[in-house]
């Protein structure tokens, strides 16, 4: 589909994500990044991506690039659930103000960020979240992840297949060299 | 004191003498019985609290989501905001977004000022304008908002209609600031926003107060009749007249109608929305039919044979729904018209014979008295024929229709939760109606599916046959609004609540506009209810809330006391009625702390901020109106949580828990400046997930005054629920422990740890102010 809002009314403003239909793109952005930050909402509880989850990808992408995650909305359950010590709990608005500072060091105190990756909080949440970064946090690199188009990023996927989605998901953990 | 009154005779035999077309104007009247000392802000002017919103607003950051990054409102634009560009008026994205929230707090302000206006120049109508208001035995202190911000006790119908005035010329000030070239600062944006919400909840509680006066509600009753609820609970066999909206008027007239005539038997009256909770007030024997949601899935059953709509949160698509199903439809208030023609003026037989034989599909009738008699013998002539006609397609016709999808999509992407409308028409393709069942249960309503599908499916219809069953299983008992808190309840639980022992006051109200329907608010009250808070509620979410039944059938209100005590599920009424829940906190400072309430907006709205433990909840925030509902809370200092599309309000009031400027309070007995505990850490949230919500919930009912044991058992409960629904220990307990009292002694052993962890001081309990001038002695 065209890189165009998912939920038909979130038409935004003058300013709008590019497209983002190859991982390879995101190399120059996460080659740059020095201090990235992955967020990741309720949603990835539940939606699959291989033999686990998204929160299962959480994981993964997080140690291949060694960046933190910010649980929302009480996704930090499930991470803790899986073991895994990297996550810490916030609530996405909590996020959305708090990465308007560019000075702000983060829950496990690693900050200050330049570079967020996101996805699984509710599509219009997420997008009133990511408009909070792309007015006011313009120190960040924003990239949503979700399967669908959240022009408010730098980058976004166009309103993907979800069978085209996790296969570039994949592509992703690689560049990062991760998914092995 | 700002008070007019007006007398007028036609002739008039006095000790001076006789006269003939006798007016007196009088401009000020001193209600000199009345011995409380006036307060410093008696009807506050915009910028007269100004520095307490800016003490609220230095702790509570506004953090913007910009909707939008032009502006569109005057033809200098569209003007691109975004950046650090600014419009042709000089305007910036922040003050923009201000602006924004001020708009939409007006609006909300303004649909319950004028259905107060409505409400009191009608009553005055009938009942003259001397017509004492009566909040309920065992008040004292009614009215306790209005006392509160306007310095006058409302006692009669002729005062009430004053303090609209007053609230009338504020609402034009605040709404004059919106226009181009007016207010620049976000930060004064803001504050009006708080001036407007707090003028809301005056109008609103003279709304109410006018209401319960004189139509016969229940009078702070904590024992307000169970009435029926649900689509199920609606009796076919008689003549359904539906009635929509929030002003009682025209619904009253109706029922009014049917008792004067004898003819319950014959044709019963269900409600939506907030007219539903004022029916039932009036009379129990009509019926909570559901929330705003329920408005389309109703209309086009076809079961109402009348349809009747007031004003606000109407779905204003009506007339056309209506005539889809061949039912007649009646608007009545001059708010919402609704294109029909004006029949006001005509004799009753005829516009009940044109509507009957459907020369005309509705009628705008502005004479109440006539709706009820029209409504009701529309209702029983149309209702023999209208019986015999399905309005619904059948599952066999949907599974027909169903293949030819042409599988875009556009029905997921224009649902505002996401279901998936479409896999579910694939399901019925191959006779499977069990996922269009599901979306029905998430759905909201709005049908902004049907809207976006290029085939025009009916789908929201086809939610509902594939829901039929579930439709006629919609049956509970609700408590209607019992209206206001009594002086007695404040006096038995003031002390606790202050104290912090009963851990809170949740209030949960607002509309329908859930993510995944209403059940989520009756597991979140039933959370704390069973924790013994104290649960307030009303409007939508109090309709909601009550339809759920557990295993022994019974509904929240069957099974828990509506006393405002410990466990108690409190139903104060209808949208209006939500300054009783303010009116609850304020009077506890009046009671508990004897404060004085006349015209002492700040000094009560510090108390409150400081001691009172009350949250309020809307999960399923939709409208303006919750917005100023929202903000009259924000400028009493009680934080309100929405559910996730809350967001969209494109504001948040947020604190940083770590700022100790922001914590930092004076001790009122020694005038010292003293850091507290980030309490309450935030007053405008949105929250992502039922989950969220509790755990900020429980940690949003702190506050600086709680005593050991209140703080205690406040952390036992933010600590058990953070475990319950985050998997962990909270890491920010040792936050809020000021010494060893506060430590809930089952848990000292983690806490201890973690206070060491963080190098924590012990600090001293304190008198905890905001103001300068609550320091004894004056603090100078």
């Amino acid at each position: 589909m065209r890189p165009v809002p998912w939920q038909t009314g979130e038409i935004c403003g003058p300013e709008s994500a590019k497209s983002l239909t190859k991982a390879a793109v995101l190399k120059r952005d996460i080659t740059k990044a020095k201090k990235p930050l992955l967020v990741v909402g309720s949603e990835a509880v539940t939606i699959k991506h291989g033999k686990g989850d998204m929160v299962d990808y959480a994981i993964a992408l997080s140690k291949a690039m060694k960046m933190p995650v910010i649980a929302t909305g009480g996704a930090i359950k499930t991470f803790l659930e899986k073991g895994f010590e990297g996550a810490k709990s916030m609530g996405a608005m909590e996020v959305a103000f708090r990465l308007q500072d560019a000075d702000w060091l983060g829950p496990s105190g690693k900050g200050p960020y330049d570079m967020i990756m996101i996805y699984g909080i509710p599509y219009y949440m997420e997008w009133t979240l990511l408009s909070a970064v792309m007015n006011f946090g313009t120190h960040l690199t924003a990239i949503a992840l979700d399967r669908h188009f959240q022009p408010h990023a730098k980058w976004s996927f166009p309103n993907m297949k979800e069978k085209q989605y996790h296969v570039i998901l994949d592509e992703l953990l690689e560049l990062v060299g991760g998914g092995k | 004191m700002k008070k007019n009154a007006y007398f007028k005779a036609d002739e008039a035999d006095t000790g001076l003498g006789k006269f003939k077309g006798l007016e007196v104007r009088i401009g000020t009247i001193v209600d000199d019985e009345w011995d409380e000392p006036m307060g410093p802000t008696p009807m506050p002017n915009p910028t007269d609290l100004r520095a307490w919103d800016h003490k609220l607003l230095n702790r509570y950051h506004p953090s913007y989501m910009p909707y939008c990054q032009v502006c569109c409102l005057c033809t200098f634009g569209k003007c691109d905001l975004s950046g650090d560009k600014r419009g042709a008026c000089g305007i910036d994205i922040k003050a923009q977004q201000a602006r924004i929230v001020l708009a939409a707090a007006n609006i909300g302000c303004s649909a319950h000022l004028a259905h107060a206006r409505h409400l009191v120049d009608h009553l005055v109508e009938e009942f003259g304008p001397r017509t004492k208001l009566i909040q309920g035995p065992g008040i004292d202190i009614h009215a306790p908002v209005s006392r509160l911000v306007t310095g006058m006790r409302p006692r009669t119908l002729e005062d009430a209609s004053i303090i609209v005035g007053y609230c009338e010329t504020q609402l034009a000030h605040t709404l004059s600031a919106t226009h181009t070239g007016q207010e620049g600062s976000w930060l004064d944006f803001e504050s009006k926003v708080l001036h407007a919400g707090m003028i809301d909840q005056v109008g609103m509680e003279i709304a109410d107060l006018a209401q319960i006066s004189t139509l016969g509600f229940p009078k702070a009753d904590p024992e307000a009749p169970l009435v029926q609820s649900g689509i199920g609970m609606m009796d076919t066999n008689k003549a359904i007249i539906l009635t929509i909206g929030h002003n009682i008027v025209p619904a009253a007239a109706i029922t009014d109608y049917i008792t004067e005539k004898n003819i319950g038997s014959q044709v019963e009256v269900g409600g939506m929305c907030c007219t539903a909770w004022d029916i039932t007030r009036r009379d129990p024997s009509a019926k909570v039919i559901g929330p705003i949601s329920w408005q389309l899935r109703y209309i086009r059953s076809g079961k109402a044979d009348v349809v009747v709509v007031d004003e606000q949160c109407v779905q204003v698509n009506a007339v056309n729904e209506a005539k889809k199903v061949k039912a007649p439809i009646i608007s009545t208030s001059d708010k919402a018209v609704m294109g029909l023609p004006d029949r006001s003026d005509d004799p009753i037989d005829s516009i009940v014979e044109e509507l009957v034989s459907g020369k005309i599909d509705g009628a705008f009738i502005h004479d109440h008295h006539k709706v009820g008699e029209v409504a009701v013998k529309v209702a029983l002539a149309v209702k023999p024929k209208r019986r015999k006609m399905k309005f619904f397609p059948s599952k066999a016709k949907i599974k027909k229709m169903a293949e030819d999808c042409k599988k875009c999509s556009e029905c997921i992407r224009a649902c505002p939760n996401d279901q998936p409308v479409m896999e579910a028409v694939l399901a019925a393709q191959v006779g499977n109606f069990e996922l269009l069942r599901e979306v029905y249960k998430n759905c909201i309503g709005c049908a902004r599916c049907e809207s976006a599908c290029p085939n025009d499916y009916d789908l929201h219809s086809w939610m509902v046959v594939a829901a039929q069953s579930d439709c006629e299983e919609e049956k509970y008992m609700v408590r209607t609004g019992r209206g206001a808190i009594q002086d007695i309840e404040i006096r038995n639980v003031g002390q606790p609540i202050v104290f912090g022992e009963i851990p809170g006051v949740i209030a949960h109200v607002g509309c329908a506009n859930y993510p995944q329907g209403g059940k989520d608010v009756h597991d979140m009250a039933e959370e704390f209810a069973k924790r013994r808070y104290i649960v307030v509620t009303s409007g939508c979410a109090a309709i909601s809330m009550g339809h759920v039944k557990d295993e022994n059938g019974q509904s929240i209100y069957e099974r828990r006391s509506g006393e405002f005590d410990a466990g108690g599920v409190l139903n104060v009424g209808s949208c209006v009625s939500n300054p009783h829940i303010a009116g609850a906190a304020i009077k506890i400072a009046a009671i508990f702390a004897k404060r004085n309430l006349r015209g002492n907006y700040a000094e009560i709205a510090d108390y409150i901020h400081n001691r009172v433990g009350a949250v309020g909840v809307s999960w399923g925030a939709m409208s303006q109106k919750a917005a100023s509902i929202a903000a009259g809370f924000w400028r009493l200092g009680v934080p309100v949580i929405v559910g996730p599309h809350g967001s969209k309000y494109r504001r948040m009031l947020l604190g940083k828990a770590e700022e100790e400027r922001a914590w930092t309070v004076y001790d009122a007995r020694t005038g010292d400046r003293v850091l507290t505990a980030p309490a309450p850490e935030h007053l405008f949230y949105a929250a992502e997930t039922v989950a969220e919500a509790n755990v900020l919930t429980a940690k949003l009912v702190i506050r600086p005054n709680d005593t050991g044991k209140g703080r205690s058992i406040k952390l036992s409960h933010y600590i058990d629920i953070h475990e319950k629904y985050y998997g962990y220990f909270p890491d920010d307990v040792w936050r809020y422990i000021r010494r060893d009292t506060d430590i809930p002694i089952t848990l000292k052993e983690k806490i201890l740890a973690q206070m060491k962890e963080n190098k924590w001081k012990e600090r001293r309990i304190i008198d905890p102010t905001l103001l300068k001038e609550q320091i004894m002695g004056g603090g100078t």
